[in-house]
């Protein structure tokens, strides 16, 4: 009988806990976010926020709808220059240097950068050229074949699909889509992976999968999630923010604001803030 | 608003202090059958002990079927905790009422010395009335309520050092000396309630800080 493979490291990890926020924050820090605020049309989305990602963490933004956290995860890679109306004010340091800068070209950003999306995008094209895609586009050499079957593999998408590469994406059920989505991220060598909900619309296993991954990618990627499901906030991330709604006194306005920012293990044991602890107990939002 | 959430942990809350409410009963009879040296109110406190256990059994059915449907966090989790941890405090605190009801009944043919028994009897008093204290600061979440049980628990303390050396002068006479071994262990179960006491009140102290810490350390 085969020994079956035991991952020491991730037994070792696993038998440490937690980590404690002084260990992440001895980390490289891929972002540091200061007085960042998102206005659409002059109508303020989101205000005053100071943040650090630690590079090979999972940070969740966690938060009841309307408080800012997707659209402050749409600045990590300037996804807001997309919108008309949209303007950043505040400064988002990416490994130092400001990645608002007026040298930073955003499509190289993107790239370094990869974003997930809640609901799987593939191209209508075979699996194999929806990871290939990107690589050529940008014209990266060396051998696509072997670029594509490393990107499946991280993805934990390979064993499924090696045999059937030149099957059309959208044959895939969801949870390959979304795995193939990042699969597809991960072959144009990101540093950092970007998921706005990426399991929301997923089955529990398939969300499991997902969660899996991330557990696996954070050891070569930094990722950043938004997720409206706390549970998994505080399976899959190293460190949580909470988000929340501030009302204007007449109700006529809405802003984001970042209420609390610390480890995972924290915010779901003894958040500081009664707003997070309202929020993680369910009794608001 | 969790409503069922909120529900569920009332209905452990509620739980907790009902067992504790049978619990404190049992140590009230015992202490009565202690001062009476009443054979048949012991074996009433010995059976008493199994509605105690069951009440114990059900609370961890409760606290599983929480944790498994709710997956409570922050406040809402150390709640839960603390009323798996208390709930097994309540649980030895019976167990230790059935020896003492046993062991007075094994020692009621030896003649009794009535200087221990007031002395057993105080103690008895004095952890009934950190049972309630427990039960009571638990409830409120009071912390400097619960922390008052550490001082309590020393006069606890003292008076089994008395009993103890009570015991010791009974040397020359066998009978005596006897009994009063069997009484050493009495007043080592009364101390252990004591000790159960400050337990649930340091879960108190837990819940409301978010910290566990002991009350007093016990290697000293």
């Amino acid at each position: 009988m085969e020994t079956p493979h035991i991952d020491s490291t991730r037994i070792a990890e696993a038998s440490r806990g937690a980590l404690e926020r002084a260990d992440i924050e001895r980390r490289e820090k891929v972002f540091s976010v200061s007085g960042l605020g998102v206005s659409y049309n002059g109508k303020s989305a989101l205000e005053g926020v100071d943040l650090e990602v630690y590079r090979n963490t999972v940070t969740a933004f966690i938060g009841p709808s309307g408080c800012g956290k997707s659209t402050f995860i749409r600045c990590f890679n300037r996804m807001n220059d997309l919108i008309p109306g949209a303007k950043v004010e505040g400064t988002v340091l990416y490994h130092g240097a400001d990645l608002y800068g007026r040298d930073v070209d955003p499509v190289e950003i993107r790239r370094r950068i990869g974003m997930v999306f809640q609901k799987p995008n593939p191209f209508p094209k075979s699996i194999y050229d929806n990871i290939a895609f990107g690589p050529r586009v940008l014209g990266m050499k060396g051998d696509m074949n072997e670029r594509v079957e490393s990107a499946l593999r991280h993805a934990a998408l390979w064993d499924e699909v090696k045999d059937r590469l030149k099957d059309g994406a959208l044959g895939l059920s969801g949870g390959q889509q979304q795995r193939l989505c990042i699969a597809r991220a991960l072959a144009v060598e990101p540093d950092v992976i970007l998921m706005d909900e990426p399991a929301s619309a997923l089955d529990p296993i398939s969300t499991t999968r997902i969660e899996d991954l991330m557990h696996d990618l954070k050891r070569e990627y930094t990722i950043v999630i938004v997720t409206h499901n706390m549970q998994q906030a505080a399976r899959v991330a190293d460190m949580t923010a909470f988000f929340s709604v501030v009302v204007a006194d007449d109700g006529s306005a809405r802003r984001g604001i970042l209420v609390e920012y610390d480890t995972t293990a924290k915010i779901f044991t003894t958040p500081s803030d009664k707003r997070t602890e309202d929020y993680v107990t369910g009794r608001f939002g | 608003m969790r409503i069922e959430l909120q529900a569920e942990l009332d209905g452990l809350e509620a739980g907790f202090q009902e067992t504790g409410e049978i619990v404190f009963r049992s140590v009230r009879g015992v202490i009565d059958a202690l001062r009476t040296q009443d054979d048949e109110l012991c074996d009433e406190v010995i059976a008493f002990d199994d509605e105690i256990d069951e009440r114990y059994m059900a609370l961890e059915r409760q606290v599983e079927m929480v944790l498994a449907r709710q997956t409570p966090v922050a406040t809402d989790l150390r709640v839960v905790l603390a009323i798996l941890h208390n709930a097994l405090h309540l649980e030895r605190m019976g167990d230790q009422c059935v020896t003492i009801a046993k062991l007075t009944k094994l020692s009621s043919h030896l003649g009794t010395q009535q200087a221990v028994v007031e002395g057993l009897v105080d103690m008895g008093e004095r952890c009934a009335e950190m049972v309630k204290v427990a039960l009571s600061a638990f409830a409120e979440r009071d912390v400097a309520v619960a922390r008052s049980l550490h001082q309590l628990d020393e006069l606890v303390d003292n008076a089994n050092r008395q009993v103890f050396h009570e015991v010791l002068g009974y040397v020359n006479d066998p009978e005596a000396l006897e009994w009063g071994m069997r009484q050493i262990t009495v007043a080592r179960c009364f101390e252990r309630i004591g000790d159960n006491a400050v337990d649930i009140g340091e879960q108190t102290a837990f819940v409301v800080t978010g910290e566990f810490a002991e009350f007093t350390d016990a290697s000293h």
